[in-house]
C-alpha cells in the first residue's frame, strides 16, 4: 500500500471483502525467455510476490498459485502462497474447481503477471454494489492482445477468450475476474466442464477460433506500424498480411499465440457468462495496468507507472462518468479537490453527506424566511449543498471508503435535500401571502414520477437482459455464425470495431428508423450535452432553484420546475417508449 | 448436459425487481383478482383509462369539484387500477406502470386536497413527502440492502388503492387538514422506522441488486 508521505493520504484502509476469500493466480504464462512470467523481476521482487502482496493488503486470506511443474519449486519461494502444478490448462481448471469448492467468501482469479496499482484492485473487490465483476477497460491499453467484453447496462453479457469471440465489443477483459460469495459454488462445475471440453484437445472451432485470433493480431499490429492519417481507410486484408510487423512484436506476438491456450482465466470468464452468472465491471478509468512478457516491457511498464500521478489520477477517476452538464462544468471541476482536502482532513464519505444535508437545511430554512438577502443566501446554499452532495461520492471513490450504508444515505439525503428546500421555499411564499403548496406538491410529484420512470425503465431492461438465452460454451460465437470472416474489417481508428463480425443486414422498418434517428445525435458532443440539459438531471435542477429563488421568488422557482421537468418527462417519456418498441 | 453447456436462462430474481415498485394495495389486488382475470392488454392500457378522467376532472373542475364527482372518479381510478393489477410485467411497455401509479396516486390526493380547501395543501405536501419516502425505499431497499419490505409495512401502507380510498373518506368526513397531518406522521414513523430496524438486522452479506451506475437517477 502506498501511503504517501507528508500530505498524502492517510485515509485509504484495507478493503473489507468476505471472510474466507482466496485468490488464484494464473502463472502459467511464459515470458520472453521462456521463465515464468510472474516471476519476472519487480523492484526488489517479483510481479507474483507484489500482486499476492496487494491481495493479501486487500483482506485475501488465501493466495493459490497455479503453475506448470516446472516452475513450482521456485514459485513455492514466494512466502504464503499455495502452489497448484499441472502439466496443461484442464488441470488448471480443475484446480481452480477444487478451490471455489473448497470454502466460502470471495473468490478472485487473475493472471499472475499483471502489473497495476493497488486502488485498481481495491476498486473491484471492495465496491460494494459491485457483486461478482470483472477489470475492465474501454480504452486501447490492452490492445491488441487483450479479450473483449459486452457489457450491457453494467451487465457482462458476453466474453472473449482465446477460443470466443465477441460481437460488438464495449471493453476489454484484464485478467481480473471476483466472483462472490454467493456466486462462488457456481464456479466450480463451470471450470470442470470447460476442463472436460480440453480434453484430449479442444474442439474444432475453438482450434480455428484461435488461429484465426492470431492473424487477426498480426494485421492490427501490421496496421498501427503504418503511418496512417487518421480517417484514411484501412489497407485491405491481403495488404496487411503481407505488411512488416517490427521483429519486437513479431517475437511479442508468437508469444501470446503460444500462451493463449494456457489462458484459463479468460476461458472461466466466458464459462461463467454462458453459465447465466450476473457478471458487472469496475473500470480502469486512468489508472495504470500492463502484463509485461520481458525486460523491455517490464522497463516500459517500470517507467510509466512511475510517472503515473496515482493520486492525481485517483482523484479524477473518482468524479462519476455519466454526471450532467451542470455537473460536469460547474462543480467537478473543483469538487474534487474539496473531496481531497476532506480525505486528508479524514473526514468520512458519510460525515460529508451529513453537511450536505445540514447546509440544504439552512438552504431551506433561508428560504422559508423570505427576506430579499435570505431569498440569495438560500440560492448559494442550495448551490453548495449540491456541491458537498457531490463531494461524498467522489470522496468514497477517491478514497475507496464504499459502504452500502453510505450508498443508501447519499441516496436517500439528495431527495431529502430537494424536497426540504420545497418546503422551505412554499413556507417562505405562505408567509409573504402568495401560498404556493399546489405548486409545491405539484413539483414533488413531478419528480417523485420522474425517478420511478429512471427506477423502472432500467429494471425492465435487466430483465430483458437476465432472460437472453446465453449460447453453450461450445459456440465460438456468442450469436450468428457469420457467413465468411474473409471480410471482416481491421480498423485502428474504431477502438471497438476489431472483432465485430460484419453486420447482418435487417430490414430497416419504421421502428428502426426511429431507434436510429434518436441515436444520431449522441455522436455530436453538443447534442449529447443537450440531451443532457433537456433531461433536467439533478445538477440542472439545483441550479434552477438557486437562480430563480435568488432573483425572484418561490413561486417562479416551481413554474421553472415544473415546466422544464414536465418537458424533460415528455421527452425521456418518448424517447423511452421508442427504444422499448424497437428493441 | 451440465449447467454450462446447456443454454440456460439467469435466475430470475431480477425480473420481480419491477413487480416490487408496484405498491398495489389489497383492494387493487382482489379488485384484480375478480375483474382482470380474462384481460389480454398490457397493463398499462387499463391503467391510462383509470388516469383519463382523473386528468379530465383535474382540467375541468379543478378545485371546485364536488364530493360527490371527487368519489365517483376516484372509485373509477381504483377499480380500473385494480384491473391493471391482474396483468404480469412481462410487456414490452411494462416500466410505465409504477410511474403511472405514481401519477395517478400524487395528482389524485393533491386534487382531494385542493378540492378539501387552500389550508389542507400543506398537510397533503407533507402526506406526499412521506408516501413518496415508502416508494424511494421500494427502489433502495433492494438496491443497497438487498431486501425488500416486509408485506405487513406495505398492507399497513395500504397501497396506493387504500391510500386513495382513505384519502376520499376523510374527504367526506370533513377531517382534513388534521387528518392528513396524522397520517403523514403516521407513515413518516412508520417507513422510517422500518428502515432504521432494517439496517441494524443488516449484514455483510447481504447482496444489493444493481451495479450500475448509470441506473443511479439523478
Amino acid at each position: 500500500m502506498e501511503i504517501r508521505s507528508g500530505r498524502g493520504v492517510r485515509t485509504r484502509r484495507a478493503a473489507a471483502v468476505a471472510p474466507g476469500s482466496a485468490a488464484v493466480l494464473v502463472a502459467t504464462a511464459a515470458a520472453a525467455d521462456g521463465s515464468a512470467a510472474a516471476l519476472q523481476p519487480w523492484e526488489d521482487t517479483t510481479l507474483l510476490a507484489r500482486l499476492a502482496g496487494q491481495f493479501a493488503s486487500l483482506g485475501i486470506e488465501r493466495v493459490h498459485v497455479i503453475t506448470r511443474p516446472g516452475w513450482a519449486e521456485a514459485i513455492g519461494a514466494v512466502a504464503a502462497v499455495q502452489v497448484h502444478a499441472g502439466a496443461a490448462p484442464a488441470d488448471d481448471l480443475r484446480a481452480i474447481a477444487r478451490v471455489a469448492d473448497g470454502g466460502g467468501g470471495a473468490l478472485v482469479v487473475a493472471y499472475a503477471d499483471v502489473v497495476t496499482q493497488r486502488e485498481v484492485l481495491a476498486g473491484l473487490l471492495a465496491e460494494p454494489r459491485l457483486a461478482t465483476g470483472v477489470l475492465t477497460t474501454g480504452g486501447t491499453i490492452a490492445r491488441p492482445y487483450g479479450f473483449k467484453t459486452r457489457a450491457r447496462r453494467g451487465r457482462i453479457v458476453s466474453a472473449g477468450s482465446p477460443y470466443h469471440v465477441v460481437r460488438n465489443p464495449t471493453g476489454t477483459f484484464l485478467g481480473v475476474l471476483k466472483v462472490a460469495p454467493a456466486d462462488r459454488p457456481g464456479v466450480g462445475p463451470v471450470a470442470a466442464r470447460l476442463a472436460e471440453l480440453l480434453e484430449p484437445a479442444p474442439p474444432a472451432e475453438w482450434q480455428e477460433e484461435l488461429d484465426y485470433k492470431a492473424g487477426h493480431w498480426r494485421r492490427m499490429l501490421a496496421l498501427l506500424s503504418m503511418e496512417r492519417e487518421r480517417g484514411e481507410p484501412v489497407p485491405p486484408r491481403e495488404v496487411l498480411d503481407t505488411a512488416p510487423v517490427a521483429p519486437a512484436d513479431a517475437a511479442e506476438l508468437e508469444r501470446r499465440r503460444a500462451i493463449a491456450p494456457d489462458d484459463v482465466t479468460a476461458l472461466l470468464l466466458v464459462g461463467l457468462i454462458r453459465s447465466g452468472m450476473h457478471v458487472g465491471a469496475s473500470r480502469l478509468r486512468s489508472l495504470f495496468w500492463a502484463r509485461p512478457g520481458g525486460p523491455a516491457a517490464l522497463e516500459h511498464a517500470a517507467a510509466e507507472i512511475g510517472e503515473h500521478d496515482e493520486d492525481r489520477e485517483l482523484l479524477n477517476s473518482a468524479v462519476k462518468g455519466a454526471d450532467g452538464f451542470f455537473t460536469t462544468f460547474f462543480v467537478s471541476t473543483y469538487s474534487k479537490y474539496i473531496a481531497r482536502w476532506c480525505a486528508r482532513r479524514g473526514l468520512t464519505p458519510n460525515q460529508v453527506t451529513m453537511i450536505s444535508i445540514a447546509i440544504g437545511v439552512v438552504a431551506a430554512a433561508c428560504f422559508a424566511y423570505a427576506e430579499r438577502w435570505s431569498m440569495v443566501a438560500g440560492g448559494v446554499l442550495t448551490y453548495f449543498a449540491f456541491v458537498f452532495d457531490c463531494v461524498d461520492g467522489q470522496l468514497a471513490r477517491y478514497s475507496r471508503q464504499f459502504s452500502k450504508l453510505g450508498a443508501w444515505l447519499d441516496s436517500v439525503f439528495d431527495r431529502t435535500k430537494e424536497y426540504v428546500v420545497f418546503a422551505g421555499l412554499a413556507i417562505g411564499a405562505s408567509r409573504t401571502g402568495d401560498p404556493v403548496w399546489l405548486l409545491a406538491g405539484a413539483a414533488l410529484a413531478m419528480q417523485t414520477t420522474r425517478h420511478a420512470i429512471d427506477f423502472s425503465f432500467p429494471a425492465s431492461q435487466h430483465q430483458v437482459i437476465a432472460a437472453a438465452p446465453q449460447p453453450p460454451i461450445e459456440d465460438s460465437f456468442d450469436g450468428p455464425r457469420p457467413a465468411s470472416r474473409q471480410t471482416e474489417a481491421v480498423d485502428a481508428d474504431e477502438p471497438e470495431g476489431e472483432e465485430a463480425p460484419p453486420p447482418v443486414p435487417v430490414r430497416m422498418t419504421m421502428r428502426r428508423r426511429l431507434g436510429r434517428l434518436w441515436r444520431a445525435g449522441d455522436r455530436n458532443p453538443q447534442i449529447r450535452w443537450l440531451k443532457k440539459i433537456v433531461a433536467f438531471p439533478i445538477g440542472e435542477r439545483f441550479a434552477a432553484i438557486s437562480i430563480s429563488a435568488a432573483l425572484f421568488d418561490a413561486r417562479t422557482t416551481f413554474i421553472v420546475l415544473l415546466v422544464w421537468g414536465g418537458f424533460a418527462m415528455v421527452y425521456v417519456l418518448v424517447g423511452r417508449t421508442l427504444r422499448s418498441l424497437v428493441s | 448436459m451440465t449447467a454450462a453447456t446447456a443454454t440456460t436462462t439467469a435466475p430470475t430474481d431480477r425480473g420481480s425487481v419491477l413487480e416490487g415498485y408496484r405498491d398495489d394495495g389489497q383492494l387493487a389486488t382482489a379488485i384484480g383478482r375478480a375483474l382482470g382475470r380474462g384481460l389480454r392488454l398490457p397493463a398499462i392500457a387499463p391503467l391510462l383509462v383509470a388516469g383519463l378522467p382523473l386528468l379530465v376532472a383535474i382540467a375541468l373542475e379543478g378545485s371546485g369539484a364536488s364530493h360527490g364527482l371527487v368519489a365517483a372518479v376516484i372509485a373509477w381510478v381504483v377499480v380500473l387500477g385494480g384491473v391493471a393489477s391482474a396483468r404480469p410485467l412481462t410487456d414490452r411497455l411494462r416500466w410505465m406502470v409504477p410511474p403511472g401509479l405514481r401519477a395517478i396516486e400524487y395528482s389524485a390526493l393533491l386534487w382531494i386536497g385542493a378540492v378539501a380547501g387552500d389550508d389542507v395543501l400543506p398537510a397533503t405536501f407533507a402526506l406526499l413527502c412521506a408516501i413518496t419516502y415508502h416508494h424511494y425505499e421500494a427502489v433502495y431497499g433492494p438496491r443497497h440492502r438487498g431486501v425488500t419490505p416486509p408485506a405487513w409495512v406495505r398492507a399497513l401502507a395500504g397501497g396506493w388503492d387504500g391510500r386513495l380510498v382513505l384519502a376520499v373518506v376523510l374527504l367526506a368526513a370533513g377531517a382534513l387538514p388534521a387528518a392528513f397531518y396524522v397520517l403523514a406522521g403516521l407513515f413518516a414513523v412508520l417507513f422510517v422506522g422500518e428502515t432504521i430496524a432494517e439496517w441494524r438486522r443488516f449484514h455483510a452479506g447481504q447482496q444489493p441488486v444493481y451495479d450500475d451506475e448509470e441506473d443511479e437517477a439523478d
